[in-house]
């Protein structure tokens, strides 16, 4: 393995997101392929991360911090990827449900599905269904994250997956929820694909609904 | 630079105090009444004699025994020179005990006659391999500063069990040790021992790497074996601790102030014979103080009372400037169960905030009768939650964090700021056996109690490979003094089966 590919996963195992992106455009410069750089530097930096957060030696600030350096070097890499085609991992559609405000766990998910290499987009707090269909259309996720806390907001999960159906673009994607309140028997009844957990699991979970499509 | 803040006050620690100075005081005098009016009995002639030479009014003496009273002024004299300060440490220095006011130490206690077995969960005698597999525990416990038996080597003689106590524990632990000793040739062979460790007299004097346990009979009598034994320590340079065990409504008066004042007395009396017999000998007075279980007659070790009276106790020695020795980590619970961890919590918690020095007694249960890895384990976490709590909460500008909130602001969030970065290990305490994990990952991991996920880390513990403490010449050297007590007394009763 190339010197500059090991010394971005040590980069990215140890957080460091100042230094990432010089060391990116080292790795170009010295005529490795972003595609060499994403799946031989950064995801074994991030496989090894996961793997020690799950042993419980690395914990969410350093995680985080791991995830923010995948992110970085990503910003350079991915037109590069774009341009020469090659897939990213998957793409991936978050937001907490209508009428709840709480984020925490859902901006958690969103920095762990980047640092397992997917593209994200975060559309917020408080997400209308609506909102969520037109966003399926014009981001074309491969999965849909729905994040609630309160036993209140809960049932609105359901209502965005019925709105999702309505529009036609159901079949598209993969849905996954989580939080506090749900469990994996609430996400088969109100259909959804997968329910995870945690942040870390639901990473894990997001690899695997995207393998399986 | 214009100061504007005056007057500002600032708590480093949390603080408890059972006892104000005004009370401490009214039970100080009360004692130095007892020892002067009703007086102490000396099982022991030539502390008799010491405390005789040194003032104190000696009557009513019978063929083994006379009753001793203390002049105040005898006391007062003592105090003058009774070290503050006590250090004990480990053999290669690494583990140092500086007992002082308000410093916290914490270690397991001495000889229980039953232990529960680790693999079995079955009570029954302690042997060599108990004492010695506590004594690994000790070691690998991070919040465990010193180390006592835990167990009676009770398949060893019974006349000189004390030196393969010791050798089980020097095999076990580098830590400080209380040791006990069954007489005074006890602890002479147990101090020749400990200068083979350490390397020499002179070794031993630049730190004693153990203390000499001493337990006065409450209520207010010093046996034989009890006086001998400070002697002896003045004499060698051992610390020692003077520990009366009063029990109120039983050996001391069921109101736990007239307790304290006992324990003071019989603990002063401790004080003043041994700076008489050498001024700078070094105590650690204690200690274990509770309350009798008016239905059952136990002493208990897990009562409200028996946390309370230390705290208090402690509050004393502070204000007496003489280490104190403390109790915690115990339980009246037979097995470490839900009342076994509560007790614990409570007493540990209690002992730490109010900072006794020398907290000993972590991994009993039974009252005292039967001690358990488990319970040591699981203290072990406890401390280290209390000792959290008595980080405190630094209040200054960097830890009131103005500017980062204004940077993260309304509806953003910390976790991945440096400030969050650079300071949730130091400030967020990280348990190691308390389970926070969310029940999906909690069940894959095994549905697993506190109480299992204990027990296996015992058995993880006791089956790791560790590094022996002594080499083959050091631990023939030390088996030999044991073997030689053993040929001493081959002629006496020395049925290693006593308990079939």
């Amino acid at each position: 393995m190339s010197e500059v590919l090991t010394s971005i996963s040590n980069a990215i195992i140890q957080g460091k997101k100042d230094d990432i992106g010089e060391l990116t455009q080292k790795a170009l410069d010295e005529g490795q392929s972003a595609q060499d750089i994403l799946y031989k530097g950064l995801m074994p930096g991030m496989d090894h991360v996961s793997d020690k957060f799950k042993a419980g030696d690395m914990f969410v600030p350093e995680v985080m911090r791991s995830a923010r350096s995948m992110a970085n070097s990503m910003k350079i890499l991915k037109p590069l990827l774009i341009e020469t085609g090659v897939a990213m991992i998957g793409k991936v559609l978050l937001g907490t449900v209508k009428g709840d405000l709480h984020d925490i766990g859902k901006n958690l998910v969103g920095m762990m599905c980047e640092g397992a290499g997917f593209e994200v987009k975060d559309l917020g707090i408080s997400v209308e269904p609506e909102a969520f269909v037109e966003a399926v259309k014009e981001f074309e996720p491969d999965i849909v994250g729905m994040s609630a806390l309160l036993t209140t907001t809960m049932r609105s999960m359901g209502d965005t997956i019925k709105a999702l159906e309505e529009a036609g673009v159901r079949d598209r994607v993969k849905v996954m929820i989580g939080g506090a309140p749900v469990n994996q028997s609430f996400a088969d009844k109100i259909g959804a694909d997968a329910y995870a957990p945690d942040a870390a699991a639901a990473s894990d979970v997001a690899k695997k609904l995207v393998k399986k499509s | 630079m214009q100061v504007r803040k005056t007057n500002y006050q600032v708590n480093a620690t949390p603080r408890l105090q059972v006892l104000t100075e005004d009370a401490i005081e009214a039970i100080y005098y009360a004692s130095l009444r007892v020892l002067y009016e009703t007086g102490v009995r000396v099982y022991e002639k030539e502390g008799v004699e010491v405390a005789h030479a040194g003032g104190a009014i000696v009557e009513e003496t019978t063929e083994d025994s006379s009753l001793v009273k203390i002049p105040h002024y005898m006391v007062d004299k003592a105090r003058s020179t009774v070290p503050s300060k006590v250090v004990v440490t480990g053999p290669d220095r690494q583990y140092r005990m500086e007992l002082f006011k308000n410093q916290i130490y914490f270690g397991g206690g001495s000889d229980t006659p039953y232990t529960i077995d680790p693999y079995t969960g079955e009570r029954r005698r302690a042997t060599y391999q108990d004492v010695k597999n506590c004594a690994r525990v000790a070691q690998a416990l991070p919040n465990y500063d010193f180390h006592m038996s835990l167990g009676i080597t009770q398949d060893t003689a019974v006349g000189t069990y004390d030196r393969w106590q010791y050798l089980a524990m020097l095999e076990g632990t580098s830590k400080p040790i209380n040791i006990t000793a069954v007489d005074l040739e006890g602890v002479r062979d147990q101090l020749e021992m400990a200068y083979i460790r350490v390397g020499g007299k002179e070794e031993w004097k630049k730190g004693p790497i153990f203390s000499l346990y001493i337990e006065p009979v409450s209520p207010l009598s010093h046996s034989k074996e009890v006086v001998q034994k400070l002697l002896f320590a003045c004499d060698h340079d051992i610390p020692f601790v003077y520990t009366p065990c009063p029990l109120a409504g039983a050996t001391a008066p069921t109101t736990l102030a007239g307790l304290l004042v006992q324990a003071l007395a019989e603990s002063l009396f401790g004080i003043v014979i041994s700076q008489l017999r050498k001024p700078g000998s070094q105590l650690i007075i204690g200690g274990l103080m509770s309350n009798m279980d008016m239905l059952s007659t136990i002493y208990c070790y897990g009562s409200p009372e028996m946390a309370l009276l230390s705290a208090a106790y402690t509050d004393i020695t502070k204000w007496l400037r003489v280490p104190e020795y403390e109790t915690a980590g115990c339980s009246d619970a037979k097995l470490f169960d839900e009342q076994a961890a509560m007790e614990a919590a409570i007493n540990i918690s209690t002992a730490g905030l109010v900072g006794g020095n020398m907290i000993h007694d972590v991994g009993y249960l039974d009252s005292g009768l039967t001690s358990s890895i488990e319970l040591m384990v699981a203290s072990d976490e406890i401390i280290g939650m209390i000792k959290r709590i008595l980080q405190g909460i630094p209040v200054n500008g960097e830890t009131m964090a103005l500017d980062v909130m204004k940077e993260v602001g309304p509806g953003g969030h910390f976790l991945e700021h440096d400030h969050t970065y650079n300071r949730f290990k130091t400030e967020i305490w990280q348990p190691k056996l308390i389970d926070r994990q969310n029940w999906e990952n909690w069940q894959m991991a095994g549905s697993k109690s506190y109480g299992q996920r204990v027990h296996e880390r015992v058995i993880e513990i006791l089956e790791a490979e560790t590094e022996p403490l002594l080499d083959d010449a050091m631990f023939k050297e030390l088996r030999r003094v044991c073997e030689l007590a053993d040929e001493r007394h081959k002629g006496e009763e020395l049925d290693v089966k006593m308990f079939g």
